[in-house]
């Protein structure tokens, strides 16, 4: 890498700190026998913000036998600037460009950045497709939450890792050491892979299609394939590694704080919810780990701030003395607390008057959805008084910045259920200026927010259909309409386009990767930014494959039908997601699962959950 | 207690933004465990401000922090405790005890020198040519485009111009020193000076490192301060 060359590159992009590497506790190794490139296929401030690349780099790296560095989506100025002076995409720690890496690893936490990792790859001179990568490219492959779909990936990677990194990356690294050590050629290392637990190798099945063009099932290629993937699971948070001694970038990151992972999985079963069902069953660290890593990560990073960081934090089994002992514990560092995720029925009024001790943030509940009806319907199991009562909470702990977080084109949804989010909006606004003046906050601002609901693999909506963007686009200018004249009320939403394309590919199969690299060709970059969304990319990206979008996002399945991510088995049976569709169908709740088992796992994995 | 202290922004760090630079020396200090005070009111924070924000890209030895402290402490152990606990390229140089009431640093500023490293010229007639081409710029007044509020505004920015001169850096490169105002009122912009330079320069594709060396304050203050008008 030409330094002078770089540092007048950098000189001329919009903030440079994202390529410049060096912060405080980067890891410092020069060079290792395995070379990991740890991508994120989203810009740097995004990925610096997830707390699984967190916890896989200090894994990694905490090896002798291999350094680990980062990468991040370069910005289309950056991009730009790379192809004009022909610089290969590069680590922000050595600045080692990443055809010189054995394992490239990308994390997959939304569909829209698919397009981005087509870019990094080709920025680095590497294939896009896997079968056009010899033994002298590295070893691509990929993790997190959107692998449990990885059709629409399928023919970029050489193998996806399903489950809890932590558990398996290790197990991955070691198998690829031996194939160096060994002078192993690719397709013997992929045969080796695919013999570890967890790990998926693509190209060893062929996906078939009727005479109409539906998936019929996945053929092994490799009779030594493994018919289904089963997912890994970490089941000892307690005494798993975490993040060490974590980076602290200079330039604001997204979430710019100190994460505790309270615990991992949710026993809510909330039914739009994937990370609800693809990260059972619930594993807690105890209060004493996590007061223990507070204390070491305030120390090593100076950060005042720390956040309760689960998939609803409110449950955490000891979160009223948690609480209190954080902010009497600090006190004097002025540490403060802030919640990702609240749930409005997790009784928390002491709690937030100890919280607001320090500082004030806005606060953020997610009702979801307008009706009780509807709620009950997606099995978000809160009341309409769970809301204003904590809403009330906050107000008298003088908050006066609440957000509410809804979705629309939920299944079975009708204009009812719409009213009914402006109703429960005004009630909130209407509670606030029923305070007397000089109890409450000054004014109010309360956000509603609306995304737009996208059906998802392994939960019990995987075979509804998606709510077409006209749709959409009526039911936000319905919302609109009714929310006028709510005192404070904000009204924010998704771009439909946006949150349908999401949809394609997260129910996509392989045959969408002609359509996501024709769209990379067509300039599709950070597709999740509406200001560099290419609508007309996609659709001549669609054109050219033959490929019509609707029959992934807008059509009903029949529950049995095959399923593309059928070969992938993330422990929630089949069965159970379609018995809490028929409940979801009828607006039975079903109950959370702290308080007895629903029968999630099935026989077969039942002794993987000790709730 | 209120510290000001000079600290070094190193080649590794030159494209830390000011703000980033701000949240930085607030969470060494912290990791230092070095007892700063906070502002009264609704949303406390630390009390610490700077002199003068350096340019994205610059170098310097001459940045300038202000830090109210809760509790006394030895210069020198400040010094010792916030440079254990800074990032590398960031490094406290010098440590004053200043009185509580002594006015901020930014009303205190008067000028700024800089030396300003050129690369990509000829190395043998290249240092002469931008030596006459800089001398005939500084001849008259400069206009250069400045980006206010109010849009964009031609202002003349020779009268920001203090002094000037050219050496040979250890490598040949030509090597300028110069002297820029530096108050409250305003400052000279390097970048929009050598911006303008190229117009005067048959050879344009030349790059620069710049580096701030010193700040000059009014006299009377426990800083640096120009020897003569």
């Amino acid at each position: 890498m030409d330094l002078k060359l770089l540092d007048s590159i950098l000189a001329s992009v919009e903030k440079p700190a994202r390529y410049m590497g060096g912060e405080l506790n980067m890891t410092q190794k020069c060079d290792a026998e395995l070379r990991f490139a740890l991508a994120f296929p989203d810009v740097y401030e995004i990925g610096m913000s997830h707390l699984g690349s967190r916890i896989l780099y200090h894994v990694l790296n905490a090896r002798e036998d291999t350094i680990c560095e980062r990468v991040f989506a370069p910005w289309p100025d950056m991009e730009r600037a790379l192809r004009e002076n022909q610089i290969p995409l590069f680590t922000l720690e050595t600045k080692r460009s990443l055809g010189t890496c054995d394992i490239i690893g990308f994390s997959l936490l939304y569909e829209m950045c698919y397009t981005n990792i087509l870019t990094m790859l080709d920025l680095s001179g590497i294939p896009l497709r896997a079968k056009e990568r010899g033994d002298a490219f590295p070893l691509i492959v990929c993790g997190g939450p959107c692998a449990c779909n990885p059709e629409p990936l399928a023919p970029f990677v050489d193998a996806f890792l399903i489950g809890d990194g932590e558990e398996l990356i290790g197990e991955c690294v070691d198998a690829v050491l031996a194939a160096k050590r060994g002078g192993m050629d690719k397709p013997a290392l992929l045969r080796t892979l695919a013999q570890i637990p967890g790990i998926y190798i693509p190209s060893f099945y062929a996906p078939k299609y009727d005479a109409e063009g539906h998936f019929l099932e996945l053929d092994r290629v490799d009779p030594n394939a493994p018919q289904r993937i089963t997912r890994r699971v970490l089941k000892d948070l307690e005494h798993a590694p975490y993040i060490g001694n974590p980076i602290v970038p200079y330039m604001p990151i997204v979430h710019d704080r100190i994460a505790l992972e309270l615990f991992r999985g949710c026993t809510r079963g909330c039914r739009f919810c994937q990370a609800g069902f693809i990260y059972r069953p619930v594993r807690e660290r105890t209060r004493e780990t996590i007061m223990e890593q507070a204390r070491a990560l305030i120390a090593c990073t100076g950060y005042d701030e720390v956040s309760l960081f689960s998939l609803s934090s409110g449950d955490y089994s000891e979160i009223h003395a948690l609480i209190p002992e954080i902010l009497h514990e600090f006190e004097k560092k002025r540490v403060s607390i802030s919640f990702p995720s609240l749930r409005i029925d997790s009784f928390l009024k002491d709690d937030l008057v100890q919280m607001q001790s320090v500082r004030k943030a806005g606060l953020t509940f997610a009702p979801e959805a307008g009706t009780q009806r509807l709620r009950d319907v997606i099995n978000k199991g809160v009341q309409e008084e769970d809301l204003l009562r904590s809403a009330k909470d906050a107000f008298e702990a003088g908050w006066s910045s609440v957000k509410l977080y809804f979705m629309i084109g939920l299944p079975t949804e009708t204009e009812e259920d719409l009213l009914g989010i402006a109703e429960l909006a005004r009630k909130v606004s209407a509670l606030f200026y029923s305070m007397p003046k000089e109890k409450r906050g000054k004014g109010l601002r309360l956000s509603i927010s609306a995304s737009s609901f996208v059906p998802k693999p392994f939960t019990p909506f995987q075979w509804e259909a998606q709510d077409s963007k006209e749709t959409l686009i009526e039911k936000q200018k319905f919302l609109r309409a009714a929310l006028k004249g709510i005192r404070g009320a904000e009204f924010s939403y998704h771009a439909p386009d946006i949150s349908v394309l999401e949809g394609v590919f997260a129910r996509g199969d392989r045959r969408l990767a002609d359509v996501l690299e024709n769209a990379y060709h067509h300039g599709a970059r950070f597709d999740s930014w509406d200001e560099h969304y290419k609508q007309h990319a996609w659709e001549t990206a669609f054109a050219e494959a033959g490929v019509d979008p609707a029959a992934y996002a807008h059509r009903q399945r029949t529950p049995g039908e095959p399923l593309p991510w059928g070969h992938i088995d993330m422990l929630v049976t089949e069965a159970y997601l379609m018995r809490e569709l028929a409940r979801a169908n009828a607006a039975i709740t079903t109950k959370d699962c702290r308080a007895g088992c629903n029968g999630c796992f099935g026989e077969k994995y039942a002794d993987y959950c000790k709730v | 207690m209120r510290i000001i202290a000079r600290f070094e922004k190193g080649k590794a760090v030159r494209f830390v933004s000011h703000l980033d630079i701000q949240r930085t020396f607030q969470r060494a200090f912290r990791r230092a465990n070095i007892p700063l005070a906070y502002s009264q009111g609704f949303n406390p924070h630390p009390q610490l401000s700077f002199a003068a924000a350096l340019a994205l890209g610059y170098t310097s030895e001459a940045e300038w922090l202000d830090v109210k402290l809760a509790q006394a402490m030895e210069p020198a152990s400040f010094q010792a405790a916030a440079n254990a606990a800074l990032p590398a390229g960031f490094r406290i140089l010098e440590v004053i005890e200043a009185s509580e009431n002594a006015p901020a640093l930014t009303a205190l500023m008067e000028a700024a020198e800089y030396t300003i490293e050129f690369q990509g010229f000829n190395l043998v007639s290249g240092p002469k040519e931008l030596e006459t081409a800089f001398a005939s710029m500084v001849a008259g007044p400069i206009f250069v485009d400045k980006r206010t509020k109010g849009g964009i505004k031609t202002v003349d920015i020779r009268p920001l111009l203090l002094n000037y001169q050219f050496s040979l850096s250890a490598d040949g490169c030509p090597l300028l020193t110069l002297l820029g105002v530096a108050d409250a009122k305003g400052s000279l912009n390097i970048d929009l000076l050598l911006g303008a330079l190229r117009t005067f320069c048959a050879e344009t594709t030349y790059t620069y490192n710049v580096h701030r060396k010193v700040i000059y304050f009014k006299s009377g203050s426990p800083m640096p301060a120009l020897p003569h008008k």
